[in-house]
């Protein structure tokens, strides 16, 4: 189905109809404690709910910027689409705010792993991710190369295996044109571009261009939309049993304390400490 | 970090979620652009014009105006955007309170349909700043014995005078001037290439130094007929629009005391002396406790006031207390935030002595703390005490 979609979409282009195409450009968004909150470990595991600031996590904002550019030039349908408890809403609303069109939220429940509130089983979530991207019939997904607070970065490749689409990570740039998504990543020799043929799964390194700041007419239009709330029963998934299980989670070890030197005297030690501890010269 | 504003009471928890999402949205800008950039902004005494840009891009200015191209949000969400304004600066925040609450105002509330349509969408998107004559330099708090007249040509009318003291003035495309026709005050829109008309700008203030301030000096300044807003005579003009600015700046002074406490925090946490944190000492505790308890009544005065806006039950009175009181809880804590840092406090590596310099301004415009206590004592007693004439 998605293959029929991208030639009938190459078709489209072919008679030049750059604008206006009805693109649907999918952005894989996860709802991650923000970089700078203080988090909590409470009975070996992160508390949630002490998280002070919850916020998209930095690698879907390049993707879901680039998905807006590519927006703006061919005109389009840009569905956001996350998955998690109710708070994870208010970052879709966030990203109606910027451009996006439709929201999508699936939901946890049911899915949720009783034993442990803050961690699911990533083919789990991958499941659900590319059965809703089925589900709204999207010609391209865009994605963050790993979220901030797992770092596992599977969800990139592993919605493309189950979409059975290519798959071009670390990208910092993805364009359209002439019916072909072309993508920048890092490569030995410097940057290297790519073009793909057929569906793709795009995920996003740091991208060449940070996400707009929303305005007040966006808040205002975001306010308005409605927020598509499925279930993996909605979806037609059965997630099966979890296979991978969170055991503990500790903090990092706290940083010693600083070594004061005065005097010249200590010089000699000093450089030796920069050279063999601190391995800076 | 980020910034975690205080806020004990979860007094946030009461905005609706655009105005969260407003809060947050400027919030975000004032750490990424602002904060980094304002002491810079300070030494060069500049007002930087891509805050200009970023404020009209955003669409806060003149936030609760509707038409025209406003963006019609609440009462409760200008306090909000003034409030998060402020923590970056006082100055940043009399830019937006001049542009929306002195300028864009008048013309909203007083102007001819063809006034609203020709300057409000330019306003809004912050192409065209504006600013706002009414103080002179021998009439502050005493408005109404203004010297500035203006007188009717025919064709034309003419202007003649000088206003003091105005917030954006030399970098404005237009002036909404107050000033006497056939003893009567008259709101009139003057442009900045209208003949006769100049704003230098006042230099070498120790204040709001991140913003322009300016004389306006009308000599046989000529404007055309359709400049004078056609729907309000008398003092009730300028003083509608101070009344919004005072409540902005309710709020924004919240803003400045967040900033000073967030400081002081830190500080006292990090500052080792007598081998122990500063924080952890009886005098500097009861100096916290002393802001926090001040800032926390001060977001319920402003929050509740944004009520009685939005819903229209408000009396000028509301908001001569909300002012004053807001902006000298605010003073205090930047005084006592100094304190708490120590020699520190005076190095623009913190921003204690800006925030604590920008309110002594913030003190005395807009109705001076003094003159906010009259406006209480009379609304008390029924007696005014602005002159023995009366």
């Amino acid at each position: 189905m998605l293959n029929h979609q991208l030639v009938k979409l190459k078709h489209e282009i072919q008679f030049g109809q750059n604008r206006g195409i009805n693109m649907n450009i999918a952005v894989l968004l996860k709802q991650v404690p923000d970089t700078t909150a203080k988090i909590t470990i409470s009975g070996g595991k992160v508390d949630a709910n002490s998280v002070s600031k919850w916020s998209m996590s930095p690698y879907d904002e390049y993707a879901l910027e680039s998905g807006l550019q590519i927006k703006d030039k061919t005109g389009g349908n840009l569905i956001a689409i996350t998955f998690g408890p109710e708070r994870t809403k208010k970052m879709l609303t966030d990203a109606a705010a910027v451009g996006a069109d439709t929201l999508v939220h699936i939901s946890d429940e049911g899915v949720r792993n009783e034993k442990n509130s803050f961690y699911i089983d990533s083919t789990h979530i991958q499941k659900l991710l590319s059965a809703a991207i089925k589900k709204y019939e999207a010609n391209v997904v865009l994605c963050g190369k790993q979220a901030a607070d797992t770092n596992s970065g599977s969800t990139g490749p592993g919605v493309a295996e189950l979409l059975d689409s290519a798959c071009v990570t670390l990208v910092s740039e993805v364009n359209y044109l002439d019916g072909t998504f072309t993508a920048l990543r890092p490569s030995n020799t410097g940057t290297e571009k790519v073009s793909v043929n057929g569906i793709s799964v795009f995920a996003f390194d740091k991208g060449s261009s940070e996400l707009r700041r929303p305005n007040v007419r966006g808040i205002m239009m975001a306010k308005k939309k409605v927020i598509e709330s499925i279930t993996s029963e909605d979806l037609g998934v059965d997630v099966g049993d979890l296979r991978v299980n969170l055991d503990s989670q500790t903090p990092p070890p706290e940083k010693a304390a600083g070594q004061k030197f005065e005097g010249a005297e200590h010089v000699p030690i000093v450089v030796l400490k920069l050279r063999n501890e601190a391995n800076v010269i | 970090m980020a910034y975690e504003a205080l806020d004990f009471y979860d007094v946030d928890s009461l905005l609706s979620e655009e105005e969260r999402m407003v809060r947050d949205m400027v919030r975000d800008w004032v750490d990424e652009e602002v904060i980094p950039n304002i002491e810079k902004a300070c030494r060069d005494g500049v007002f930087p014009d891509e805050w200009r840009v970023a404020l009209g891009e955003m669409g806060v200015l003149g936030a609760p105006l509707k038409g025209y191209g406003c963006p019609g949000l609440s009462y409760t969400a200008y306090g909000v955007i003034c409030r998060e304004l402020e923590r970056g600066d006082s100055g940043l925040r009399s830019f937006a309170s001049v542009q929306g609450s002195l300028a864009m105002y008048p013309i909203w509330d007083f102007g001819s349909e063809e006034q609203k349509n020709y300057y409000l969408p330019k306003m809004a998107s912050g192409e065209w700043i504006g600013c706002f004559g009414l103080t002179e330099p021998d009439y502050g708090s005493n408005p109404g014995d203004m010297i500035t007249k203006a007188e009717d040509k025919g064709d034309h009318y003419l202007l003649n005078g000088a206003k003091m003291w105005i917030t954006n003035g030399s970098i404005a495309e237009l002036a909404v001037v107050w000033a006497k026709l056939d003893g009567v005050i008259r709101g009139f829109i003057v442009e900045k290439n209208d003949p006769g008309f100049s704003a230098p700008e006042m230099k070498g203030k120790h204040s709001l130094k991140a913003s322009v301030t300016s004389e306006l000096v009308f000599q046989d300044c000529k404007i055309p007929k359709d400049r004078m807003l056609p729907s309000v005579k008398g003092l009730r003009g300028p003083f509608s629009c101070l009344n919004n600015a005072r409540f902005g700046i309710s709020w924004g002074a919240l803003g400045s005391a967040q900033a000073c406490f967030n400081s002081s925090k830190d500080y006292a946490m990090s500052r080792i002396q007598f081998d122990h944190p500063i924080a952890s000492y009886q005098l500097v505790q009861n100096k916290l406790a002393w802001m926090l308890r001040e800032i926390t009544k001060g977001q319920l005065l402003a929050y509740h006031l944004a009520q009685k806006k939005d819903a229209g039950t408000w009396i000028p009175e509301h908001i001569s207390l909300a002012k004053m009181n807001n902006v000298d809880i605010a003073l205090e804590i930047a005084r006592v935030a100094r304190d708490i840092h120590g020699a520190n406090g005076i190095l623009d590596e913190y921003p204690i002595m800006r925030h604590m310099a920008n309110l002594e301004s913030v003190k005395t415009y807009e109705g001076t703390h003094d003159i906010h206590n009259l406006i209480i004592g009379r609304h008390i007693t029924g007696i005014q005490a602005f002159t023995r004439n009366a």
